[in-house]
């Protein structure tokens, strides 16, 4: 087997990269792959905690890369979701205990074992982000349409253009109602400003914290809206190129309309 | 709540104010511009080195008091190169490395 190693960057902290790589990661084996996401954040692992498997760590990425045990020890395989394995971050060591080279001959390993596997950078420009570009055969960028995070947005696709990986993006907690009314950057505003192409747009949802707070993997929630777009951001990436970008609006079915205007609406 | 943002979106558009988001979108453009702009100074050594070694073919130039910088105006950024000139050297030439 030949996958593809694919890193979820961002930049700034915060704007969704954790969630954005166990959805991804999820909904491509829920597609039918075989699938590894790999905390990178050494020292802040949460990868774990997202996808509710906190519980059964027993070894982690940096003693995979320091050959402490093997990688097939370190997986911890999801019982949910057939085909979903995760390589937990190390929370006692710092970003420095990873060397380049260790980081690419265990990607090599992944890659010929599974068909994706995402990589969960850090935030920040420094070293863990290095680890975590370092074996990218392609690149996710995540970011919210607020000044700053498009900001770091820019300088973490320019890092990647020198590396000469094509990033794409996905803007994340999009609020249909601010942008509607002028107070939120559109999605067009922040491809304006970026020269990257567009991977996916997902709404602010309440579901995120939900599913966070019981570790249930988002993309299982059927009626979540941001778990939606993340499926379909994941079909995209599984081949399904031109597989249409929906644009979150405001709701304007009938019936929502009927008890907005009633205000029978939550 | 959406006949309240729409009321918002109304009103803002009768009282002429600009929304939000379009001055995060300008606030946005500059600021990239001017990150872009910005040399670290690694760049700039190496860019006077270049710049004394080039000229050195064809005046000698007073090396220590010599200035390199970047100067940013409103819209427009100036490197500016001082130097003062010693004299001309007389047998300037196409190949560089032997002037």
């Amino acid at each position: 087997m030949e996958g593809k190693i694919i890193v979820v960057t961002s930049g700034k902290g915060g704007v969704g990269k954790t969630t954005a790589t166990a959805s991804i990661g999820a909904a491509l084996a829920l597609e039918g792959n075989r699938v590894a996401v790999i905390d990178m954040d050494i020292g802040l692992r949460n990868l774990d905690v997202v996808l509710g498997l906190e519980n059964r760590i027993v070894f982690n990425i940096v003693d995979v890369v320091n050959k402490r045990c093997n990688l097939s020890q370190a997986l911890i395989r999801d019982r949910r979701i057939d085909n979903l394995f995760l390589v937990p971050a190390s929370q006692s060591d710092n970003k420095d205990v990873l060397t380049t080279l260790g980081v690419q001959r265990v990607a090599k390993q992944l890659k010929s074992e599974f068909n994706y596997v995402i990589m969960d950078s850090p935030a920040g420009i420094e070293k863990g982000f290095e680890n975590s570009v370092v074996a990218a055969d392609e690149a996710i960028v995540i970011c919210t349409p607020d000044v700053s995070s498009v900001r770091d947005a820019d300088r973490v696709i320019g890092l990647l253009y020198a590396r000469s990986i094509t990033p794409r993006l996905v803007v994340n907690r999009i609020v249909p109602e601010m942008v509607a009314r002028g107070d939120m950057l559109s999605h067009e505003d922040v491809m304006d400003v970026l020269s990257i192409d567009l991977l996916g747009l997902v709404p602010m949802d309440d579901q995120v914290v939900v599913s966070t707070n019981t570790g249930m993997p988002l993309v299982m929630h059927n009626q979540s809206m941001a778990g939606q777009a993340f499926r379909r951001i994941a079909r995209r990436i599984n081949g399904e190129a031109d597989l249409p970008i929906l644009v979150p609006s405001v709701r304007t079915g009938m019936w929502n309309r009927i008890t907005q205007k009633l205000g029978l609406n939550r | 709540m959406r006949i309240d943002s729409m009321l918002n979106g109304f009103m803002k558009k009768f009282s002429g104010k600009k929304s939000s988001k379009e001055t995060a979108k300008k606030r946005l453009q500059f600021a990239l511009v001017y990150d872009k702009l910005e040399i670290n100074e690694m760049t700039l050594e190496n860019l006077q080195k270049d710049i004394v070694e080039v000229i050195s073919r064809y005046f000698e130039i007073d090396t220590k008091s010599l200035q390199l910088e970047v100067q940013r105006e409103h819209e427009l950024s100036a490197l500016v190169f001082n130097t003062p000139i010693l004299c001309v050297k007389k047998n300037r030439g196409y190949s560089g490395n032997n002037t």
